[in-house]
């Protein structure tokens, strides 16, 4: 299970940015502990406390090294990267969820992220609940939700379901209805995590032509994702990330032909 | 406007009031979903969580006036006025030792103040104790003050300390039931033996005077004491007592949310 200390982050004087970034990391790094062995109950602490054997056998592995990246207000940037590369950890570093273990992180404006859709739904309840709890939890007002519930319900496109309790949802609807909550939410920054692979065709339409709306009237764009032409179509940057260092950056369909090269020389290699 | 991470912090400092505050309609919303979820699909509904209790006080009235005596008149009123408020705070504490791994995904995905998690728990069962509470009142003033007392008056006050002493005690077991199973195995252990060291089916009188130093270290004894003086006796209690226990609520509100502040930024990496 990875575990790590975070330190306090150390953020920049006020007074050596010159134009405010909506997102901007400076030498951040993650590290985890990796356990071979960790002590997770009170009677092994005593035994090995008297014993004086360690209490954790731990190896730390850096998920993301001294990586700096600034996005500015209105930009659109696709991390991409094999698995394991540390784009969902940078992206959860961004939100807040993870504290760095050095550097410092710095966002400004509203920001939404969407790690996991529909974190914090409960089957049991209706799906208007649902769409009350999943609001509150990405942080949206009651009164702003008011506003918005309609809009949301309209574009997932399912009203009559709204008093059906979730837990007779199918899993796409499920996720259908909570895309619609995140996509509606209107934030100054918004992180999406390889969600965007959602419902049917026409869905996946509407949440692209939304998606660029949003960002065409200047919102900030974060975006995870394997699919190459979702990052083609929605981001102008790309950023790739390989074990957790930064391999390139710059133009999406630069660093999209430099990763597909590197990827089919790995796999030419893997075959040989 | 800058970053707005949860940061440690304490829980008196502007910056983490800030953060819950902001996410006061996440609060509103788990205290609503926990009680929909427990309610909706039961007919009888608040019927259940008010009888499951009475019927132990039944018990120990029955017990404690014919087998082994407990000399107070009214007994059921004493054990009525006590008992509710015992199993308000059990509860709690034990919700208390799943309530992180019950939300995983949410810790795991989402930026918030998680202590939100455990004052949605506080706060739906809260709300339970307040109806419970409403008809113990009634039932002690129509059989056995038959008038209203005026300590009644305090109510507000035990309960901002039941409140403070709950979130106290249960950010710590929740903090350390995220690192340690044993919690949930451990905790019911220590409320059995806390049963029995707190007036819950006996007078804190009783105690010997020895002891009481000792025995009242316990806050919850001192609440439950509380609770006996202003709702079974139908005076005012003491004012040792009541600021006394006043600064033992705030003080271990304050070292309760120090404990979990020391490790909730590890939470999301853990759970």
């Amino acid at each position: 299970m990875p575990f790590s200390t975070a330190t306090a982050a150390s953020s920049p004087k006020s007074s050596d940015r010159a134009v405010e970034a909506a997102v901007e990391l400076r030498g951040v790094s993650k590290r985890f502990y990796y356990y071979q062995h960790r002590t997770s109950s009170l009677r092994e602490w005593f035994i090995r406390r008297i014993l004086h054997r360690p209490l954790n056998v731990r190896r730390a592995e850096f998920t993301l090294r001294s990586f700096d990246l600034r996005v500015g207000h209105g930009e659109a940037v696709a991390l991409i990267g094999s698995n394991g590369s540390g784009k969902s950890t940078a992206l959860r570093l961004i939100a807040g969820i993870y504290q760095p273990s050095s550097g410092s992180v710095r966002t400004s404006g509203r920001l939404t992220a969407v790690i996991e859709l529909g974190a914090g739904f409960h089957p049991e309840l209706t799906g208007a609940d649902n769409v009350a709890l999943y609001a509150a939890v990405l942080g949206l007002g009651r009164r702003e939700l008011m506003a918005r519930f309609d809009e949301v319900v309209d574009f997932a496109e399912m009203r009559e379901f709204m008093d059906t309790p979730l837990k007779y949802y199918s899993s796409g609807m499920e996720a259908r209805l909570a895309f619609s909550v995140a996509v509606c939410l209107q934030p100054d920054v918004l992180l999406l995590d390889e969600v965007l692979a959602v419902g049917d065709q026409a869905f996946r339409d509407r949440c692209l032509a939304r998606l660029r709306a949003y960002h065409a009237a200047g919102g900030t764009l974060i975006l995870v994702s394997h699919e190459v032409d979702q990052v083609r179509e929605l981001c102008s940057r790309a950023v790739w990330l390989e074990q957790g260092v930064m391999r390139m950056d710059g133009d999406v369909d630069q660093v999209l032909a430099a990763y597909r090269a590197n990827d089919s020389l790995d796999r030419s290699r893997g075959a040989s | 406007m800058s970053a707005v991470h949860p940061a440690p912090g304490w829980a008196t400092s502007p910056r983490r009031a800030n953060q819950v505050w902001r996410f006061r309609e996440l609060l509103r919303q788990l205290i609503l979903r926990n009680l929909k979820v427990k309610y909706q699909r039961s007919l009888l509904g608040f019927v259940w969580t008010f009888l499951n209790p009475l019927l132990t006080v039944a018990i120990l009235v029955l017990v404690f006036s014919h087998v082994v005596r407990i000399p107070l008149p009214d007994y059921w009123a004493f054990v009525l006025s006590g008992y509710f408020v015992w199993n308000c705070i059990l509860q709690t504490l034990n919700t208390g030792t799943y309530i992180f791994a019950e939300h995983s995904r949410l810790t795991r995905s989402v930026a918030f103040p998680s202590e939100i998690l455990v004052l949605g728990a506080v706060g739906s069962r809260l709300l339970e104790f307040l109806a419970e509470i409403a008809l113990i009142l009634v039932l002690l003033v129509a059989f056995h003050h038959h008038h209203v007392p005026a300590s009644f008056a305090l109510l507000p006050i035990l309960l901002a300390i039941q409140v403070l002493l709950v979130i106290g005690l249960a950010l710590p077991i929740a903090t350390l039931s995220v690192f340690y199973y044993d919690v949930q195995h451990a905790l019911p252990i220590a409320l059995t033996t806390l049963f029995y060291l707190s007036p819950v089916f006996y007078p804190a009188q009783m105690v010997p005077e020895a002891a009481r130093p000792f025995y009242f270290l316990n806050p919850i004894a001192g609440l439950l004491t509380l609770y006996h003086e202003i709702l079974y006796a139908g005076r005012m209690p003491s004012f040792t007592l009541l600021f006394g226990m006043i600064a033992a609520a705030l003080l271990v509100y304050v070292i309760g949310y120090a404990i979990f502040n020391r490790y909730c930024s590890v939470f999301s990496e853990i759970v």
